[in-house]
């Protein structure tokens, strides 16, 4: 019988290397690790989200979200990683069409972008939606036979419409099934209620936070008053954007919030943290 | 882009339920053992608790539309899914004289452990022919109730008349070296041998 457990040292030769995937955001620099330099400990950003980690991205509608992980895969492809991006809201080629204008925009290069990025549409087939085990077997096969290393699914709160009491083991059974197959990967995690907007409370369903490696967590603002007017800056009507790392167990990040915009082409731009924002305009 | 826009593979679950159907007869000695003990009321309730593990361990479908789907009550349902497996085992086995369970759930639940544990797949005997295997369905045939480990006479006899890739298979069985503990073990030893040949 295989024995049940072992000590930590047989563990060196699987762990994972620390280092970062690249989501083409500030973000890369808002996760570190700690390194030994000269008899001193310095932090030194990670340059991405840690390699083999599995994220939720959660936010309430219209947060960027979608945005943000579009961005990553875009940046992974242009890298020439392959992405394997399942898409459960939006059909296949409205997302074509998004990563076309946004890769012209950052200049990366679509041919290759488009080499490296296999989806899976889940919105047009109720088979792939209703039916996890369906789903792990399509992207398994994707993952062996393409090759590729990250995966974004778009999102997984779209695998557990109306039945949210299986939130927990539909997500740990996603969560597993990225470690076993060694994929780097984002959940876009719906959030449904504005209560506690800007925290992974109950993103998702009840307690799924708990199960992935971190949370992002996108939140808005609307102007609508003078007093946030005056706070922010920002003409009453207009939208303040904010992006935070909700935890992450894999390495040191930064906690704060972030105020980010997006651009007029659909990308994210993360411009300071929050703080920072609110003094330059006092 | 490569767009994927359908399973890869197609999952049965009509036919997943017949297996675990199946599954639950063998379990239970057959259809004739239940004929013997006047228990043939028990298979539209086996046919049921398949259904109903297969849609949450399968499907994870909540109790609610596993409820719905089979057209009988919630309760039922979750009646299945907590059934005792170890109290219905003994059940069966003439340890307790009555059981506070869902009987057939837990033959069910017992069937699906089973069934996962040796991962078994449809596959189709043409399929099997074409993969240059066919004699594994014949061998599969011969000894689908024996029980193992099996002593040499016996096995002869099951497989007098089998072919192996054009030998015998008795000739095969003549030059096992063990006593055979599993159908996986003997469908190995037997393509060895054959490969020896």
């Amino acid at each position: 019988m295989e024995k049940a457990f072992k000590e930590l040292g047989e563990l060196e030769g699987e762990a994972p290397k620390l280092f970062g995937v690249s989501t083409g955001t500030k973000l890369d620099e808002m996760f570190w690790k700690i390194v030994e330099e000269d008899g001193r400990f310095v932090k030194k950003p990670l340059g991405g989200i840690p390699y083999l980690s599995v994220l939720n991205v959660t936010g309430v509608p219209d947060s960027g979200k979608s945005v943000l992980a579009e961005q990553f895969a875009l940046k992974q492809a242009d890298a020439g990683y392959k992405v394997l991006y399942i898409t459960v809201e939006s059909p296949a080629s409205f997302l074509y069409t998004s990563m076309r204008a946004k890769a012209s925009y950052l200049g990366a290069d679509f041919e290759r972008v488009e080499r490296n990025i296999v989806v899976i549409d889940a919105s047009q087939s109720d088979e792939l939606r209703e039916d996890p085990k369906a789903l792990m077997d399509t992207m398994a096969y994707a993952i062996r036979e393409k090759g590729t290393r990250n995966v974004v699914i778009d999102s997984i709160t779209g695998l557990y419409e109306h039945r949210e009491v299986m939130a927990r083991q539909i997500v740990r059974m996603f969560f597993n099934f990225l470690k076993r197959w060694r994929q780097t990967g984002i959940f876009i995690s719906q959030k449904r209620s504005a209560q506690a907007s800007d925290t992974a409370e109950a993103a998702g369903g009840l307690a799924v936070a708990h199960i992935v490696d971190g949370s992002i967590v996108l939140d808005k603002v609307l102007i609508d008053n003078a007093w946030k007017s005056k706070l922010y800056g920002l003409p009453v009507g207009s939208v303040l954007r904010t992006i935070r790392i909700d935890g992450c167990r894999l390495t040191g990040h930064d906690t704060r919030a972030w105020v980010f915009e997006i651009t007029e082409a659909g990308t994210i731009k993360i411009i300071s943290p929050l703080s920072e924002f609110i003094g330059r305009r006092g | 882009m490569e767009v994927i826009r359908g399973p890869v593979a197609k999952r049965d679950i009509d036919q997943m339920a017949e297996n675990l159907f199946h599954e639950c007869l063998r379990i239970l000695g057959g259809l004739r053992r239940l004929v013997e003990y006047g228990r043939l009321t028990w298979l539209p309730s086996l046919a049921e608790a398949a259904y109903v593990i297969l849609l949450k361990e399968e499907m994870l479908k909540t109790s609610r539309e596993i409820a719905e789907t089979l057209g009988i009550t919630e309760q039922t349902v979750k009646n299945i899914l907590r059934s005792d497996v170890e109290a219905v085992r003994r059940y069966l086995e003439g340890e307790m004289e009555k059981v506070d369970e869902h009987i057939a759930g837990g033959i069910a639940k017992m069937a699906y452990e089973k069934m996962k544990r040796e991962r078994g797949v449809f596959i189709k005997e043409g399929e099997l022919e074409a993969l240059g295997v066919g004699w594994a369905m014949d061998v599969i045939k011969r000894l689908r109730d024996a029980t193992f480990p099996l002593n040499p006479e016996e096995l002869r006899e099951r497989l007098k008349g089998v072919r192996i890739d054009g030998g015998s298979a008795e000739e095969l069985v003549e030059r096992l070296e063990k006593p055979i503990e599993s159908m996986e073990e003997l469908l190995r030893e037997l393509r060895r041998l054959a490969e020896d040949r």
